[in-house]
This record gives C-alpha cells, sequence and structure tokens, in this order.
C-alpha cells in the first residue's frame, strides 16, 4: 500500500469521526447558524427536541410548525427556531419560565424548501438541536401581502381571537393576532411586525417570554401550554410601538 | 476506447431527448362519448401530470371536448386521440373549472371556442401563471411550451344544443367555487367535474366549503344520469361516488371541527388517523395535509372567541 493510499484512509477516518456529529440534514447553512444564532456553543443534534412540520408546504406563506422539547424537562432555559435557507432566518426566541411547557405551534414563510430548526438550550450550557425539513415551491417570504389586500385590515390590528383547551394538568392556549407582519422583503412595505410577545400571570408575573422574528406568518398564530387553570394575560408590542393585550 | 466514449455519449444523449407521450386511448363510454382516463397518482415526473379524466362527445356538427388536459403536449396528443376515432371537426371546448390538470392544454384548442363558467376564467386568470409554474416544478418537461390560454365564451346554468345533442350545464361551487357539470342527455353521460372523485382523494384548495360540496352532490345526484365520469378515477354505473364522496367529506368535515374543538394544532390534524374504509382511497394522507392547509383556518376561527381587552 503506497503511503499516499495510506495517508487517504486516515483522512476518511477523521472524517468519519467528525461526521457523528454532524447535521442529519446536510444543510450547508448549519455552520453559519450555529455560529451567528447560537455563538458556536457547544450543541448535540438530539431527537428528543421535536420540530414537525409538514413534508410539504401547502401555502409557502403558512407553514405550521410544532416545536416541543417537553422531554428535556425542566431543564430548558430558552428556545431558538430558524429556518436555515429562508432570507429572513429566526423565527423565534421563547424563555418558558417555570410554568409554562417547553412547547410552541406557530406558522412561518419559507422563501424555499429548507431545513426548520428548534435549538434548546439546557442548564448545562448544551444547546440540544432538533430539525425536520419541510418541501416547498417557496415564494412565501416575498409574496404580497395577503391582510394588505383586505379592506379594513387597519381597524382591525391587534384583534386577537383565542381558546383556552384542557391538556390533563395543563391548559393550550391558542390565539391568532390580526397583523401583517411586514418583513420588509415585499416592494414598498417597511418592516412592520410583531416582535416582543410576553405570557402574564394575572397578577402580572411574566411566565415566558416570547421574541419574534418576520419569519412568521400574517396575522400570527400560536399555541403554548401551561401549568394548571390559572387566568393568564398575553401582552404584544410590535416594532412601531403599538401595544395589545388579551385575556386567557 | 474512443469508440465506447462515442456510444457512451450518444446514449446519454438519446435518453436526454427520448420523447415524452401520452398514450391516450379513447374509449366508449355511449355512441359518440368517449373517455381519456388518467391515473389516479399524484402529479409526477412520470405520468406527465396526466392524473385527470377527460372526455369528448362527437355531434353532428363536430365535437365538443371536455377539458384539456395538464400540458400543451397533452392537448396536443388529446386531438390526436380524438382525430383516430372521428374525422369531424373540434368545434368547442368546455373547462369544467380552472385547476391546471384540467385547463392546461388550452393552446392545442385555441382555433375553437373555449367555453367556462364566468367564474373559472376569473380565478384562471388570478392564478394560472401560478398553477402552471407549480406544475413545472412537479412534472418538468412535460410542460414544456405550455401556457395558460383564458376561455374566449362564458356558458352558464342552462342547456347547450350542438350537432343533434342536448347537453345540460350545471353551475356547481363545491370544488373551486365555480364548477361546470355537463349531461349527455341521449346518453345520460354525466361529466361531473371534480364536484365526484372517486376512489382517489379528493382536492381543496379554493373550495368555498364542504357543505357548499355536500350539497352540489344532491343536485348532481338528481340528474337523471346513467354513467358517472368523475374528474377523477373510474367511470361508475351506479351510486357508489356520490356515497363514496359524501362518506369522506362528512369525514373531513368532522375531523376538522373536532381538531379545532380540542384545540388541535395543524401538524397533529395532519397526523390524524384516516378510517380504514377509506384504504382502498389513493393519496388520502397526502390530501388531508393539503386540506388541512386550506381548511382549517376556518375551523379555528369558528372554535376561537375574541380575547383582546
Amino acid at each position: 500500500m503506497s503511503v499516499r493510499i495510506l495517508l487517504l484512509l486516515i483522512a476518511l477516518q477523521g472524517q468519519a469521526v467528525l461526521a457523528a456529529d454532524a447535521d442529519p440534514l446536510q444543510s450547508v447553512m448549519w455552520e453559519y447558524h450555529h455560529k451567528g444564532l447560537l455563538n458556536g456553543e457547544p450543541y448535540v443534534f438530539d431527537e428528543r427536541v421535536q420540530v414537525q412540520v409538514p413534508p410539504f408546504a401547502e401555502d409557502s406563506r403558512q407553514v405550521p410548525i410544532h416545536v416541543d422539547a417537553r422531554a428535556l424537562g425542566d431543564e430548558v432555559v430558552r428556545i431558538e427556531a430558524w429556518a436555515d435557507l429562508n432570507p429572513i432566518p429566526r423565527i423565534f426566541t421563547f424563555v418558558p419560565g417555570n410554568q409554562v411547557l417547553p412547547l410552541v405551534a406557530i406558522r412561518i414563510r419559507v422563501e424555499q424548501a429548507t431545513p426548520v430548526r428548534a435549538a434548546v438550550l439546557t442548564r448545562d450550557g448544551v444547546w440540544h438541536v432538533g430539525s425536520a425539513r419541510v418541501d416547498a415551491a417557496g415564494g412565501g417570504c416575498t409574496a404580497p401581502s395577503v391582510v394588505r389586500a383586505q379592506p379594513g385590515w387597519e381597524d382591525r390590528l391587534g384583534e386577537v381571537i383565542g381558546g383556552r383547551f384542557a391538556r390533563g394538568d395543563f391548559s393550550r392556549l391558542r390565539l391568532q393576532v390580526s397583523h401583517p407582519m411586514d418583513n420588509g422583503l415585499v416592494g414598498g412595505i417597511p418592516e412592520f411586525f410583531l416582535n416582543q410577545a410576553e405570557l402574564r400571570a394575572a397578577d402580572g408575573q411574566v411566565l415566558a417570554a416570547l421574541e419574534l422574528y418576520p419569519a412568521v406568518a400574517e396575522n400570527p398564530s400560536l399555541s403554548l401550554e401551561v401549568k394548571g387553570e390559572q387566568d393568564t394575560r398575553l401582552w404584544l408590542r410590535d416594532n412601531n410601538g403599538n401595544e395589545f393585550e388579551a385575556a386567557l | 476506447m474512443r469508440l465506447f466514449i462515442l456510444i457512451f455519449a450518444f446514449c446519454l444523449t438519446s435518453s436526454v431527448h427520448a420523447e415524452l407521450r401520452y398514450e391516450l386511448q379513447p374509449q366508449p363510454l355511449a355512441e359518440g362519448v368517449w373517455l381519456l382516463e388518467g391515473s389516479m397518482a399524484n402529479f409526477d415526473k412520470a405520468n406527465g401530470g396526466n392524473i385527470v379524466n377527460t372526455g369528448f362527445i362527437v355531434t353532428d356538427s363536430g365535437v365538443v371536448v371536455i377539458d384539456s388536459g395538464p400540458s400543451r403536449r397533452y392537448g396536443e396528443a388529446m386531438r390526436e386521440a380524438i382525430a383516430r376515432v372521428t374525422d369531424r371537426p373540434i368545434i368547442k371546448v368546455l373547462l369544467t373549472h380552472h385547476h391546471p390538470d384540467h385547463v392546461l392544454g388550452n393552446q392545442a384548442f385555441a382555433d375553437v371556442p373555449i367555453a367556462a363558467l364566468a367564474g373559472t376564467t376569473e380565478l384562471l386568470r388570478e392564478q394560472g401563471n401560478a398553477m402552471a409554474e407549480n406544475m413545472y416544478r412537479l412534472v418538468g418537461d412535460w410542460m414544456r411550451g405550455t401556457e395558460v390560454v383564458l376561455p374566449t365564451e362564458s356558458v352558464a346554468t342552462g342547456t347547450l344544443e350542438v350537432g343533434g345533442r342536448t347537453l345540460r350545464l350545471l353551475a356547481l361551487r363545491g370544488h373551486t367555487g365555480a364548477d361546470l357539470a355537463i349531461l349527455d342527455e341521449r346518453s345520460g353521460v354525466l361529466f361531473a367535474g371534480d364536484i365526484l372523485f372517486y376512489q382517489r382523494a379528493l382536492t381543496t384548495p379554493n373550495s368555498p366549503g364542504l357543505d357548499v360540496w355536500l350539497a352540489d352532490l344532491d343536485t348532481l345526484q338528481a340528474l337523471p344520469w346513467k354513467r358517472l365520469v368523475a374528474g377523477h378515477g373510474p367511470v361508475a354505473d351506479d351510486a357508489a361516488p356520490f356515497a363514496q364522496m359524501r362518506d369522506y367529506l362528512g369525514w373531513l368535515d368532522g375531523l376538522l371541527r373536532d381538531s379545532a374543538a380540542s384545540g388541535a394544532d395543524m401538524n397533529e390534524v395532519i397526523q390524524s388517523p384516516i378510517p380504514e374504509r377509506f384504504a382502498g382511497i389513493s393519496l388520502t394522507r397526502y390530501e388531508l395535509i393539503r386540506s388541512v392547509s386550506h381548511l382549517y383556518p376556518r375551523y379555528e376561527a369558528d372554535a376561537l372567541g375574541r380575547v383582546d381587552q
């Protein structure tokens, strides 16, 4: 065996070892987002972080994603969600606190077929990353606004419909907010989107905090789960400073 | 060696240029009434989008075509197929609705009047280019040269007298908001368009509501039909397609309503079990995923109340 072949074999061997930690979806953007969104911090790909998406986006402007890190229990500190190949990748940052489950369902826009990620930071400082891939015809991020085409949408801005649904020891809170969530990628329409939300107890204590980014679809739909049957209020603010509040 | 490379290169190029052909075989349904039956699969590069039933009726004064298929190439193949069974000229095309698998063969019939409900023309004007683009993505080169051609005539509920035959036209709404069904009164063959799917899961991208669709089924079933041509699926001589449609629409409506009432998220709904009795229907899971996207927001809105303060 020549030295050259030996060296090649060693190189391949080294790659195989590296591959154990490699992205299961082999996305070209993984390293980039690991550096940019997770500050290059330690991570594992972890099947306990479930990211559910439809296999294909029937409507690229409203793609439902469901992030569930309940298997990591009380260790969860923060969840970052993003879509690798979106022009605006970030979806949300969620800090659930101890009264709220590490579970979020929300709808997003996708510009093309893309991996969707949820990285869950646990108390030991490690990011646990769950992934799913959604196929798409795309164009959801640059499609003309549906909300803005509806007459009178300004009057409905910030209207919230919602409901509370029993889920064993928890309550699922579901709501939908009337808001165009303009992402600045559609010609002539600057960014105008809900960027902050807090779930608060009746006494005003913050139970969970959510930062939203304009990958989130128009008229955002959101599901969260909270312990027990306590009354909660959801506070929302957009990047123009409009504040909205709903009781659930 | 050089010869080998040459042969290899030739094989490569010849497979690239292998001609895509729709093998359309007209099947007689009654005297002068013909069907071109599509597969029950999904749009695919293997079938060129030929997943649709089209047809034609030979009258004394010429041929009335019902839907033009998914591509220019299909429309052209359809014309050739028609010419194999009759030498009468084509005098009119009737479009059942604006979905791409039914209308993108229009270019091949640009020399005759193409008639549709006014609502169909409007929907095709709005959505045609986007649907055609998506078809290029799904079936590829079969679509080459295909462009949207809008209807040139509008029809409404009533009768169309043509070459000694009476075609009864019905304007329905359940599938797209503008759905034309055509009954050939002489033979009793009913071209139901996509108001009927049989053994193939129904699609809902433009449906105004499943209740509207259920009402359309009553309207169609009350007609004096003898044979049923669904938009997708096999021909039937009994009411089985109606029964299957009602059962499936009822299940879908109930599933979406119950899911919304229990606070389910879309991704949970698309994983719902599909009843065993629908096992013989193709593409149920695929179409459930699509229908949840199309319809679930309305059911959610009904299940949620105003909570802002």
